[in-house]
């Protein structure tokens, strides 16, 4: 027992400066991933929930091809698939797949999230005379948004570990690196211990955060 | 100050307003009654656009409202509405929910607003307040709140949908109380209600409403002694 707490310490450092700096890369796909994931998601909720068919259209149709297509496709087909009209860098085609990616996931949420909020809110709104737009913008956004931090908080969660997909198209992102390192250094078991252990780390300062961003929101709470 | 013109509206197949002929005075307070289901609520809606008539005409303080091509906000910032599950904002404390609208709609500086929003609070008792959320109030405080914000925009008529009905017993008297003291200062009032005894003291007439007609109008004590149909005797019976 105590070899394998001596070996794993013995990994740990030695790979610490490197790992760090691709949790460097990890956070930043992930938080690209989330903030355009966020937009789309946005745009698209509103497309769905527009009165326009065309519109609510494009919104299904990405929607439903999106979370019908394993992300990893997405990625390569970004980073090879369309080298034709566009060349993308691994970094970025990692990082905007990530975000189409959650964006279909996060429209739903938000959806959900503005759909949920009760109508006689909408009604008290416009029956002071609000219009549409701002009843939208100060009545019903920032309730729906609180609706939406629980599960957006699980997609962004699923956002940080899905960016370990990227290693596919060679990002020097967490996982890539772990691969390389558990091959070169024939430790597979301590380095895939602790590259684990990198992201459950991660995974609960992110739960940390919202839950006290959760808080903050919390006016219904008693 | 309003008035209803042969209103119809349905719902789909259902017609649940059969042509409403309704005219309220200024500072006259109308109760409406009837059995659930009667369009009590329908006629109130459509008193300020949250439900659009399919059929006639109606007028508010003097002007014809063609729902297609008004500006129905404008409109309603005239109207007053108080619902009976009160629909506070829930992530605005109380003297943000009233101050609002007159700062959104009517682009009141914030300052005035406050004040204004002060005194409304003074008035329906619940100066103290201010900046709490709703969650932490009754429902007797949320409905006098719910009041409050509405009367921020100065309507020249306000409408209560059963603005009891969700209130424990005891916390009715207050909310009743309320609109008592606003009926006396004047406002023009429709108020869907239960409340049989506020409808004796402080209505000007008495409405009620059958499957989307109108089957009786009278002042209460003709309303209550005397009815003329045979179904508002039933309901009185009911009700009493
Ligand atoms: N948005 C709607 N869509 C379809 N039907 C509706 C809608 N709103 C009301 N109705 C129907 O219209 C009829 C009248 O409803 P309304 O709410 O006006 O009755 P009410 O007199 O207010 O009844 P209550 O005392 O129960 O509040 C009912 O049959 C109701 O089911
Ligand atoms: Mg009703």
């Amino acid at each position: 027992m105590p070899e394998i707490f001596g070996t794993l310490i013995d990994v740990f450092t030695r790979t610490l400066s490197g790992f760090l700096e691709a949790t460097v890369i990890t956070l930043q796909l992930t938080a690209v991933g989330i903030i355009l994931g966020c937009l789309l998601g946005l745009f698209f909720a509103l497309l769905k929930l527009s009165k326009a068919k065309p519109l609510q259209m494009i919104a299904n149709f990405y929607i439903t091809v999106i979370r019908g297509t394993p992300l990893i496709v997405q990625i390569m087909f970004l980073y090879f698939g369309i080298t034709e009209f566009v060349t993308l860098s691994n970094y970025w085609a990692g990082a905007i797949a990530l975000g189409v990616h959650n964006g279909a996931y996060i429209a739903e949420i938000f959806r959900g999230a503005i759909q949920g909020v009760d109508k006689g809110q909408t009604e008290a709104s416009f029956s002071l005379g609000m219009t549409k737009s701002q009843t939208m913008k100060r009545i019903v956004f920032p309730q729906a948004l609180r609706r939406s931090i629980p599960p957006l908080g699980n997609q962004f969660i699923i956002a940080l570990k899905d960016s370990s997909l990227v290693y596919v198209i060679g990002v020097a992102e967490l996982f890539s690196l772990a691969n390389r390192e558990a091959a070169q250094s024939f430790q597979p078991f301590e380095t895939y211990l602790i590259v684990g252990f990198y992201y459950l780390v991660l995974v609960m300062i992110f739960t940390y955060l919202l839950r006290w961003y959760e808080n903050k929101l919390d006016f219904d709470k008693d | 100050m309003i008035k209803a013109n042969n209103i119809h509206k349905s719902f789909g197949d259902l017609e649940v307003l059969k042509g409403i002929d309704l005219e309220v005075q200024p500072s006259e307070v109308v109760v409406l009654v009837g059995v659930s289901g009667s369009g009590k609520s329908t006629l109130l809606r459509c008193f300020n656009f949250l439900e659009m008539i399919n059929d006639g005409e109606i007028t508010i303080d003097g002007t014809t409202i063609n729902h297609k091509k008004d500006n129905l906000s404008k409109v309603r910032a005239e109207v007053g509405m108080v619902f009976q599950h009160f629909n506070l904002f829930p992530h605005k404390t109380v003297i943000e929910n009233i101050i609002e609208a007159p700062m959104q709609v009517k682009k009141k500086k914030k300052a005035a607003a406050i004040k204004h929003a002060k005194e409304l609070l003074d008035k329906v008792g619940l100066a103290d307040k201010a900046d709490v959320y709703p969650n932490k109030l009754s429902g007797g405080q949320k409905q006098r709140v719910a009041i409050a914000r509405s009367l921020a925009m100065e309507p020249k008529v306000m409408l209560f949908d059963e603005p009891t009905s969700a209130l424990d017993p005891e916390l009715v008297t207050e909310v009743l109380q309320v609109m008592k003291n606003l009926a006396e200062e004047g406002m023009t009032m429709v108020v869907v209600t239960h409340e049989m005894r506020f409808a004796r003291e402080v209505a000007d007439r008495i409405i009620m409403l059958d499957e989307g007609v109108i089957i009786e109008s009278a002042d209460p004590k003709t309303f209550f002694e005397n009815p003329s149909n045979e179904r508002t005797k039933q309901f009185i019976q009911l009700v009493e």
